[in-house]
């Protein structure tokens, strides 16, 4: 939620954003923080400098048992969990899937960090496939095939991401997008009553080894 | 596949074209078609029915697979000549709130015109014109077969290529930034001004009326955003400070009654540029109020 935010051009150089924003938890809307931050976008280096300074609502260790909490109950998973298009249609998302459709907004947030530019941005409008692998070590393993919306493009970029976590370690996160074109339709003829679970197609999860 | 004629429409009025259903509904398309077809014009028909004091259907145009468009015009028959407030909704297919939300918007008015003040007194003052599906072509297929289509579903390069999006096909600076000229793109303006039959039935009317018209909105999801022109550059337009106050004071009402916060401002700085904009376009004609709703 930005409400501060002014550019100056940089001569010959580039441009430097000065942005004042709070941030939100993702899903309860609650505030979480206060930052400050200078944006600064060479000329042509899609990857800017970024100079930022936050203030959060939570402490550590709040942070810490928050992820504790999130970790427990994706490990206690006896089935590993696997599902389509999250949020459905109608912008429904089942209780069973919002902690994967939470991992995927964090995974996502990877690739958009990396992809966007100074004048590209991105939102992740939808899981397409999701399925959760029981690792034998203590991670979280998911493979995620998700919908990133481009701005102002307005296209639908299709990305395959592969999310690891263990609390208090940084996620890691593998992937590959391609542009999941207006004019390519064989994506999404199931895309509203069929769903399909195409978890077990193999070409839905390029991560795994046979 | 066999066709039947659907009952209990008065086709000889011409207002009900919608003739046929699909009997064969054992496939999931079909079944959707139908219900989307349902949904549009079915319940046209039912507001029109039910409220005839006050409610007229109107023909727009038609849609590039031939469908008809019809506009519902609101008006409380009086004997002065009362202002025009213009609202389209589906624009954009994959945009489903905003059709549900023209469809809300219909019955929020005939629900309670008769009880609330405010209601009748600018009924008294204004006719409103309602378009609750502009691109339905685009909006039935985002049912049947994509739910994240956007464009309309006119065909190019020889069948390979489908779809315009709507709202860069206005004569609002045509073809220029924040557009595609690639028929893939989902923001492809088209291969010339105004070429969708979907963008010259609302210009045409829009044109015709358009001394008459005090206000055009457009409405569309997401962002919660109320954008005044211009898209297509950064200059203010000519009741910039207007439209701003304006909007302001509209966006302080969903953020009394629900904490909602809509950001108010000109397109080409709260949103991105863009060209060929139904907004854009309808200021540039001359009419004063002009705003693109992001619900």
């Amino acid at each position: 939620m930005g409400w501060g935010q002014w550019e100056q051009p940089v001569l010959g150089t580039g441009h430097k954003y000065y942005l004042q924003f709070t941030t939100e938890d993702y899903k309860t809307r609650e505030n979480v923080g206060t930052c400050l931050a200078i944006v600064f976008y060479l000329e042509r280096k899609p990857t800017p400098t970024v100079n930022i300074k936050c203030t959060y609502t939570k402490d550590q260790k709040e942070v810490q048992e928050d992820d504790q909490r999130f970790y427990q109950k994706l490990r206690q998973q006896t089935k590993p969990i696997i599902g389509s298009y999250i949020p459905d249609s109608y912008g429904n998302i089942e209780p069973a899937f919002e902690s994967a459709w939470a991992l995927a907004v964090v995974g996502s947030s990877y690739i958009m960090w990396e992809k966007s530019t100074e004048n590209l941005g991105y939102f992740m409008a939808q899981v397409k496939h999701v399925k959760q692998w029981i690792s034998k070590d203590d991670s979280i393993d998911f493979d995620y095939a998700v919908l990133l919306h481009e701005i102002p493009t307005q296209e639908m970029i299709l990305c395959h991401m592969r999310v690891i976590w263990i609390p208090n370690h940084p996620l890691k996160v593998k992937y590959f997008c391609s542009s999941e074109n207006q004019s390519a339709e064989s994506e999404d003829v199931s895309a509203v009553l069929v769903y399909e679970d195409d978890s077990e197609n193999e070409e839905n999860f390029p991560f795994r080894t046979a | 596949m066999s066709l039947s004629k659907n009952h209990g429409y008065d086709t000889n009025s011409g207002d009900m074209p919608f003739k046929y259903v699909y009997t064969h509904s054992l496939e999931p398309e079909f079944h959707s078609l139908f219900l989307i077809l349902h949904k549009i014009y079915h319940w046209m028909y039912q507001i029109k029915e039910s409220n005839r004091e006050l409610v007229t259907q109107h023909y727009l145009g038609t849609t590039y697979e031939k469908r008809p468009m019809y506009y519902l015009k609101i008006s409380q028959p009086t004997n002065k000549a009362k202002k025009i407030i213009w609202m389209d909704c589906g624009i954009h297919a994959i945009e489903w709130i905003s059709p549900a939300f023209c469809q809300w918007f219909v019955k929020e008015i005939l629900q309670n015109y008769r009880t609330d003040p405010k209601i009748s007194s600018f009924l008294q003052n204004l006719d409103l014109y309602i378009l609750p599906v502009l691109n339905i072509d685009g909006y039935i297929y985002s049912w049947t077969t994509a739910r994240l289509w956007r464009k309309s579903r006119s065909s190019h390069m020889n069948g390979t290529c489908f779809g315009t999006d709507l709202n860069r096909n206005f004569n609002s600076s045509w073809g220029g930034v924040g557009t595609s000229h690639n028929c893939s793109s989902s923001t492809y303006c088209g291969p010339a001004v105004e070429s969708e039959p979907e963008t010259k039935a609302v210009a045409r009317l829009i044109e015709n009326r358009k001394s008459d018209i005090l206000c055009f909105l457009t409405i569309h999801s997401f962002g919660q955003l109320i954008l005044s022109p211009y898209g297509y550059t950064k200059e203010p337009a000519s009741n910039h400070q207007e439209l701003v106050d304006v909007a302001q004071k509209a966006a302080t009402a969903p953020k009394q009654k629900h904490g909602t916060n809509f950001t108010v401002g000109p397109a080409s700085s709260v949103l991105y540029q863009n060209s060929g904009s139904s907004r854009d376009w309808a200021h540039m004609i001359g009419i004063p109020f002009s705003y693109m709703l992001e619900l």
